[in-house]
């Protein structure tokens, strides 16, 4: 009990600590020249659900949540956003080489079809960023045919 | 004083916390040593340059690989890292491609950059970046997703050889399965077929479209 007491305040004050920590911020209201949307003449059904699915993390402009200012969070977010960007970065689409762009592609189908992206802990909160089969459907058919033109 | 010095311990802790796995991982991939290439160099030559129009002996240091000659050993530890994980792949051992994939990383770090044209760089940067991807997802990827990036990897390490030639003789084939049922094709170092793309469940899928040397 007396331990209790010790660790209760001290856990606090880490909490309130941590706060001070600043964290960089995925935002910019420019669209780049070489985002996917100025690459390729996409689809406007197709766009949407990029973004609302998939953008957050894998562009260079996350919609955050409310909660994202509260640490340990934006830590989390932080480092999920910096590994998506690494993985697939739609704002950057453009520059990559056409060898790249064809194996993403093929990447980003197969990893809507084996329902691994968008991640389950994101869809869970962003629950309008879920895809129904029917979307991955589309998502699907439309991105393996523009890597079959490329 | 004292509570604040707590808080900066823990979050320093945090902080380190996060990125000890990726440091990790990164000086595993690491391990620049530039008198391996060098040394396969000198010794592949002597064993397997046996086309005297090549004329590569002479002035070695300066030479430029030249893709019309296609007799080139500098490609070699690549390609060797390339079949480790192909043969991996056919025994259904994630581990082995793992230890591929890691193997690669190490001779693309290895290999000298100075020896190519300027005309062969660019190209080369586009192989190097997508091939190094694919290894370092076939490093920490399960068995099915290893699969996916060596059939990426295969197009690189073929694009390659294109392109700086190689002094191994290999055998392209093709599954014409593989690729989610569009084919794929992969490089060997015999005849036979072994399947990479389905292992053990259709080791004998596929037949040889194509020798190198």
């Amino acid at each position: 009990m007396k331990l209790l007491k010790k660790i209760v305040p001290f856990l606090l004050v880490v909490f309130v600590g941590i706060q001070f920590i600043p964290t960089k911020r995925n935002q910019s209201t420019e669209v780049l020249e070489t985002d996917f949307s100025k690459t390729f003449s996409v689809p406007a059904n197709i766009q949407n659900m990029f973004e609302k699915s998939c953008y957050d993390c894998h562009s260079n402009n996350t919609n955050y949540p409310w909660y994202n200012k509260i640490q340990p969070i934006s830590w989390l977010l932080e480092n999920h956003i910096k590994e998506g960007k690494k993985e697939f970065n739609f704002s950057e689409f453009g520059a990559y080489s056409k060898r790249k762009q064809k194996n993403k592609l093929k990447s980003l189908a197969s990893q809507i079809r084996d329902n691994e992206m968008p991640m389950e802990s994101y869809t869970l909160i962003h629950s309008d960023a879920k895809l129904s089969d029917s979307d991955k459907e589309q998502i699907i058919v439309w991105v393996n045919k523009l890597r079959d033109s490329l | 004083m004292k509570k604040s010095i707590y808080v900066l311990a823990l979050s320093a802790l945090f902080f380190t916390a996060c990125k000890t796995d990726k440091k990790q991982a990164e000086s595993n991939s690491m391990q620049p040593s530039e008198m391996n290439m060098k040394e396969a160099d000198d010794h592949d030559h002597g064993d397997h340059d046996h086309d005297a129009t090549m004329g590569e002996d002479s002035s070695k240091e300066e030479r430029n690989i030249d893709a019309t000659t296609q007799k080139n050993s500098a490609t070699s530890a690549i390609i060797d890292s390339y079949l480790q994980i192909k043969n991996a792949l056919v025994e259904d051992s994630k581990e082995g491609a793992a230890k591929g994939g890691t193997m690669m990383l190490t001779a693309f770090t290895d290999f000298d950059m100075s020896q190519l044209n300027e005309s062969q760089h660019k190209e080369y940067m586009e192989i190097l970046e997508d091939a190094k991807e694919q290894a370092e997802h076939i490093v920490k990827s399960p068995i099915d997703h290893q699969r996916e990036h060596f059939e990426n990897l295969s197009v690189d390490v073929n694009d390659l050889i294109a392109l700086l030639g190689t002094d191994k003789t290999l055998y392209q084939s093709k599954c014409p399965m593989a690729g989610e049922g569009k084919g794929a094709i992969w490089l060997s170092e015999y005849k036979e077929i072994k399947n990479p793309f389905f292992g053990s469940k259709m080791i004998s899928c596929g037949s040889v479209e194509k020798q190198i040397n």
